[in-house]
């Protein structure tokens, strides 16, 4: 299928009208696109259908519902603008909603009641529910149950109706009205939750904003928050991810800590790498002395032993400060009196040594051609001058591209910051964070906030990719992509 | 060759920083866990020089052998099948066409992503009640459909190029004007068929497979050394998604120089589609596959990240490769470190990976002259 699909050429086509072969032939080739096409559009839906199938499974509320549905409540216009409306009566916020003190939350709820049966309004309770499990768990929070009060049910509609979800029994569609108000003066809560029950033979159909939860055959309808905003209601998750892990001691968000620290941690990445391979790629480039051969040879070799060599001497070179004699380490010289062990500086220091980048640089300092340095030779120019003033100019797009793909390795750098950084939980980078995510809530099976967490972290790359594509597409050419 | 004193004093001032890092956090390092390796250090108490003990210890060691095991199938079995992959998509692709940078940077995704995301995604896929499982039972459920959609591409296929061959038209057996002819009337033929209940879907229960949280090898009740164990063939489908694109890219670069006219010569002495790719892609390509395998080859011997990252999702012993191995000793949890015995385990993957990339050297090289 790849080449001319086995034709051949048989020299018997002549009794054809020429013109009726060649468009034989067209047709041909019009059909052969519209399967290469197809075949490339069936890859890349294996190719980003993960991606994509999780980051939209990631504002659902739960990520592992079995059959996965793409109808998700999440991405109904319905519940957009009721969202809003609930935020803006909660906590006069239709962005994030909340719970403050003299607000009427208006709710609807529609049960179907069978034929026969009495209708009884449902009950409503606002529970003292905290969100997840992890660190959300154990913070001190104030609840809404605590100065919410529900008002009395009303009836506002009924509605003969023939089927519930299961089948066609006769029976009508009952909605109910009823308003949640906050009672007091208090302090202004994040969510609303809410919990309605009904009678036996009653079914949740729908209400205000989709409910999050059904229990006990569609009786029991429950809502993670009754007046959650727009962005609150469709991106809860990611709401998660940023206020629900937190420093128990001063209440930071952890995972704005993750992502100050990866910035932090790429930006003096880039900055070392830059400057220490364009140095070392322009000596072993332009400077003849003895000795070049051999540093070459170790530059090619040192990007082939394994990690799992080094860490162990690496680790230990870190906690003791690069060396201790006497229990004096050297590292207190730069304020690090015990070891940098659990420190970007110390991170910093493992993974400063980047023999592909210097080979990188040496390779585009050898395509400059020599004259450019010739007039500033004449001129007495120190190497030093020749470097930074004449040469490094003239290498933007090397160090142009070696910035992007620092950047990339050190964002997702997994290795080193998980032998580095183990604690505290403030000291670690977004990837090794995430890994907390997991171990906190991937046991419980809640994989709504880790999917989140992971959507957002992948996102800097992503952008960055679409960007810059040219560079790292020519970085495959040139040395393969690591695992 | 002369050398200028003053060259080479610059030389080195401009080396200095690199240098020092290259003796402290390679040289040093390197030395130091060949030293390690002979001793019985544990992070506290002073080495203690024990000849080859370690050495000799490690394959009396069952995690360690599990580790080997694991870390060799692994290397074969995804080296194997993503270079395969690899290149029969690279060409099926290697087409001259409008937006294939599009595509090209479609494919990339999975690869500038960290693997951290990307573990945690296939991770959330494997779940019991996850994706993995979902999919395999709606094929499982549809597959009356789609045998009957493949069957009818195949038979209105034949019938039509005979057809055209009749007419003396040069219609190959894989002729794209006709295949898509035949896809259209087999979808048009099962969509009748199922709409008048002649076949459909079969109502199968779930699938629930566990890929996770198991000891079950595959083949169940293969040899040790030859047993896959589930978790670990998890990791391997991911790996494969993850590097698969990388390698086609590096094919496709190789495949743009292979000239046209090969393919049109043989064409002309009607060499099938199949024919074209085992004599001609394949022989052209042989310095990028040799490339692509090594690549492969040391990436797979060092896979850490992915066994790290499930953690506790599965058992040990079913995903452990080299490299965590001597992550697992030097950090035991709340045993005594064994750093002696994890310098020899890591000692040990590295004269793997040193092998393995001379033996295919010499490949290349006795394949050259």
């Amino acid at each position: 299928m790849a080449t001319t699909g086995g034709l051949s050429f048989p020299d018997d086509t002549t009794h054809l009208d020429p013109r009726a072969f060649d468009r034989w032939q067209a047709r041909r080739r019009w059909a052969k696109a519209g399967l290469i096409y197809a075949v490339m559009l069936a890859f890349a839906i294996v190719f980003i259908g993960p991606i994509l199938f999780a980051a939209v499974s990631s504002i659902k509320t739960d990520p592992l519902e079995y059959p996965p549905s793409l109808a998700i409540p999440q991405l109904q216009p319905k519940n957009w603008s009721a969202s809003a409306r609930l935020g803006a009566a909660g906590a006069g916020d239709r962005l994030f909603g909340g719970f403050a003190p003299g607000a009427v939350v208006p709710f609807e709820i529609t049960y179907f009641v069978r034929e026969g049966l009495d209708v009884t309004p449902p009950e409503v309770v606002v529970p003292r529910r905290r969100p997840g499990a992890g660190p959300g768990a154990v913070l001190a929070m104030d609840f809404a149950a605590d100065y919410a009060s529900v008002g009395d049910l009303t009836i506002v509609r009924r509605q003969p109706s023939l089927a519930d979800e299961t089948g066609a029994i006769p029976g009508e569609l009952v909605t109910f009205a009823f308003t949640v108000a906050y009672v007091g003066e208090g302090p202004t809560t994040e969510r609303l939750p809410l919990d309605v029950t009904a009678e036996v033979g009653m079914t949740y159909v729908d209400s205000t904003i989709t409910a999050s939860r059904l229990e006990r055959r569609g009786r029991t309808a429950s809502f993670e928050n009754a007046a959650p905003g727009v962005l609150g209601y469709v991106f809860r998750n990611y709401v998660r991810v940023f206020n629900e892990v937190r420093t128990p001691a001063t209440r930071q968000s952890l995972f704005l800590v993750w992502i100050g620290n990866s910035f932090v941690f790429a930006f003096f990445r880039i900055i070392i790498t830059l400057l220490l391979a364009s140095m070392a790629g322009y000596a072993l480039a332009r400077l003849r002395f003895r000795g070049r051969e051999a540093i070459f040879m170790l530059v090619l070799f040192a990007q082939m032993v394994p990690l799992q060599v080094l860490f162990i001497s690496n680790y230990l070179v870190l906690r003791d400060g690069i060396v201790s004699i006497d229990g004096f380490k050297l590292s207190t010289l730069w304020g690090f009196p015990d070891g940098m062990l659990n420190s970007l500086t110390g991170l910093l220091f493992v993974t400063a040594l980047n023999a592909g980048a210097v080979f990188i640089m040496k390779q585009f300092f050898e395509s400059i051609p020599r004259e450019v340095e010739e007039a500033a030779m004449i001129d007495g120019a120190s190497h030093w001058r020749r470097y930074w003033s004449v040469v490094l100019p003239m290498a933007r797009p090397a160090l142009g591209a070696l910035t992007i793909i620092t950047f990339q390795g050190a964002w997702n750098d997994f290795f080193w910051p998980f032998i580095v950084l183990t604690s505290p939980e403030t000291m670690k980078t977004l990837p090794i964070g995430l890994l907390s995510f997991r171990n906190i809530y991937g046991g419980v099976g809640d994989w709504g906030l880790i999917l989140a967490g992971a959507v957002l972290s992948a996102l800097p790359v992503i952008v960055l990719f679409v960007v810059f594509q040219r560079y790292f597409l020519e970085g495959v050419s040139f040395g393969g992509g690591k695992e | 060759m002369r050398y200028h004193r003053q060259d080479t004093v610059a030389a080195y001032l401009f080396l200095l920083p690199f240098l020092l890092l290259l003796t402290i956090f390679f040289g040093y390092a390197t030395i130091r866990a060949v030293y390690f390796s002979f001793t019985d250090y544990d992070l506290f108490t002073t080495p203690n020089w024990v000849g080859l003990r370690n050495y000799v210890d490690l394959f009396r060691d069952p995690l360690f052998l599990s580790a080997l095991r694991n870390s060799v199938l692994f290397a074969i079995v995804v080296t194997t099948i993503q270079t395969f992959l690899a290149l029969v998509m690279a060409s099926v692709l290697n087409q001259k066409v409008r937006g294939i940078g599009f595509f090209r940077a479609a494919f990339f995704m999975p690869s500038v992503t960290s693997s951290v995301v990307i573990t945690l995604i296939f991770l959330w896929m494997f779940q019991r009640r996850g994706l993995f499982n979902y999919l395999t039972h709606q094929i499982q459920s549809a597959a009356p459909l789609i045998l009957t959609f493949l069957a009818i591409v195949v038979v209105v296929q034949v019938a039509h190029v005979a057809w055209e061959r009749s007419r003396r038209l040069p219609a190959g057996l894989f002729d794209p004007a006709l295949l898509v002819v035949s896809l259209l009337a087999a979808g048009v033929g099962t969509w009748l068929l199922a709409v008048t209940g002649v076949v459909g879907a079969r109502d199968l229960p779930p699938v629930d497979f566990i890929w996770l949280q198991t000891r079950a090898t595959i083949p169940p009740g293969a040899p040790f050394w030859l047993s896959v164990p589930i978790p670990l063939a998890a990791i391997m489908i991911q790996n494969i998604f993850t590097t698969v694109p990388t390698f086609m890219l590096m094919f496709l670069a190789g495949l743009q120089d292979v000239p046209k006219s090969h393919y049109e010569a043989a064409s002309l002495d009607g060499a099938s589609p199949v024919q074209q790719f085992f004599q001609i892609t394949i022989p052209s390509v042989r310095p990028v596959t040799f490339l692509v395998l090594t690549l492969s080859m040391i990436g797979t011997l060092q896979m850490f990240d992915q066994v790290a990252i499930f953690g506790d999702a599965a058992p040990l012993r079913s995903m452990v490769t080299l490299a965590y191995f001597v992550y697992n000793r030097m950090f035991p949890g709340a045993q005594t470190p064994e750093v002696g015995f994890a310098a020899a385990g890591a000692i040990f993957l590295a004269l793997l990976t040193l092998t393995v990339v001379l033996i295919q050297r010499r490949l290349v090289r006795s394949e050259a002259s």
